[in-house]
């Protein structure tokens, strides 16, 4: 299950490689910069794991890959007029990552702030109104972008309107699965799988090198 | 006892203002149930939710103590009324269709009332349950509460336009003006609520028992 989730992440970054390639050839270039940002992206978690020995849940950095590699194929094919409910669904895809993002943070802080007690309930709360948070203000960012720069992010009432009620859906999603998750393994454990206390020696080492060489 | 009367006048004194302080917040409340009831009279049903929503942390504390001066403070229980109050005053709608800042205004007010509850949240979860949040954890709290709140409500109106074949939404850029207003409404009062707790009186915060706790400094988890 592991080893195709990693495959198919390489599948789809190949993919995202291809459709810069396309778009330079084609001279089609509307979504080059997308697929290039897209793809930096998209090797943050394997950055993180090479130089912070942060290792995210690999089911999460399938998520991440495939919400970019949704959105750059999506846009660089035209799916997101052509095909009815695109926009929805990549817009749920990106804010159920930010969602699940936002839990794996919420749940550190809970295991490293000694003066933060958050239970599961409360938890699974705080996710959904969070996911939503985010949404807003996606949807202010695109309408400040909107209105200073005559862009047309927003296609209307209606269409903000759905996708909000999609993000409502993914927070709630990501709320369950999250809770869900740390029925089955503890917040500890899940920290700990994080390797976050490596990351935080490795930036105190780095930290004090500097300070050392100074 | 030769200190008495000087004792016992600073006590009354003391129970005056604790006095004065509970009567203009059940009136506050008083407000604040009688345009739920307005709101349920009329099968509003956003409003009804949100007037259940901010009675309930109102009678929260009074009933648990069994304490009626354990009220929110009156200007708390205001702030709660008053976008309840504007929604349902045929006054207000009349400067709603004639003057645009009204608008806006009503849009600050409904924030900072949700502001308000999510404010009240976080004190009532330490109360109530095992919640714990530092205060910059709260101030973030209560940000995301406010916009993850009102994210909801517009979705919530925009399904009963549809269902009730209604206009409460006029356009894409009201709703994003409301927007606007709960982020600005929200962080503020993410901040005014730190400011709030550091200027109230000792005196006062004693009086009311509670708000004090909405972050309990010395607090660690094992």
């Amino acid at each position: 299950m592991e080893e195709r989730l990693k495959l198919l992440s390489r599948a789809m970054q190949a993919g995202t490689v291809a459709v810069a390639i396309a778009g330079i050839v084609t001279g089609n270039l509307t979504w080059v910069p997308a697929a290039i940002i897209a793809l930096l992206i998209s090797f943050i978690p394997s950055l993180l794991r090479r130089d912070l020995k942060i290792t995210l849940p690999i089911e999460l950095n399938f998520w991440i890959v495939l919400a970019l590699f949704l959105h750059v194929v999506g846009g660089f094919s035209g799916f997101y007029d052509s095909i009815p409910g695109w926009d929805h669904l990549t817009h749920m895809m990106s804010s159920s990552l930010i969602g699940a993002l936002g839990f794996v943070m919420v749940v550190i802080v809970d295991k490293y702030v000694t003066s933060i007690y958050l239970p599961r309930p409360f938890l699974a709360f705080f996710i959904v109104m969070f996911t939503m948070a985010m949404g807003v203000f996606w949807e202010l960012m695109e309408f400040a972008n909107d209105s200073l720069a005559h862009t047309q992010l927003q296609y209307g009432l209606d269409d903000t309107m759905v996708d909000l009620l999609f993000d409502g859906i993914a927070g709630f999603i990501v709320a369950i699965i999250g809770a869900q998750y740390l029925l089955r393994v503890s917040a500890d454990h899940f920290v700990d799988s994080l390797h976050v206390d490596q990351a935080k020696d490795k930036v105190v080492d780095f930290l004090q090198k500097r300070k050392d060489s100074v | 006892m030769a200190a008495g009367p000087r004792t016992s006048s600073l006590l009354t004194a003391t129970t005056r203002e604790a006095l004065i302080e509970a009567e203009l917040s059940w009136i506050a409340s008083m407000v604040l149930f009688f345009a739920t009831v307005y709101a349920v009279l009329k099968l509003d049903v956003l409003w009804i939710a949100f007037g259940i929503a901010a009675i309930s942390l109102y009678v929260l504390p009074i009933i648990s103590t069994r304490n009626p001066f354990r009220a929110l403070p009156w200007e708390m229980t205001l702030l709660l009324a008053a976008p309840v109050l504007l929604h349902i005053s045929s006054g207000s709608r009349v400067m709603l269709d004639n003057f645009v800042w009204w608008r806006h205004l009503t849009d600050l007010a409904f924030a900072l009332s949700l502001a308000t509850i999510g404010f009240l949240l976080t004190v009532e979860l330490r109360m109530y349950t095992d919640v714990r949040m530092n205060r910059p954890f709260g101030m973030f709290f209560v940000v995301m509460f406010t916009m993850g709140i009102s994210g909801f409500w517009q979705v919530i109106e925009y399904i009963g336009d549809i269902v009730n074949d209604t206009h409460n939404l006029v356009s894409n850029r009201h709703v994003m003006m409301s927007f606007v207003w709960v982020l600005v409404g929200g962080t503020l009062m993410g901040f005014v609520y730190d400011l709030y707790l550091k200027a109230m009186s000792e005196n006062r915060k004693r009086t009311l028992g509670f708000v004090h706790l909405w972050e309990v400094p010395n607090w660690k988890k094992d």
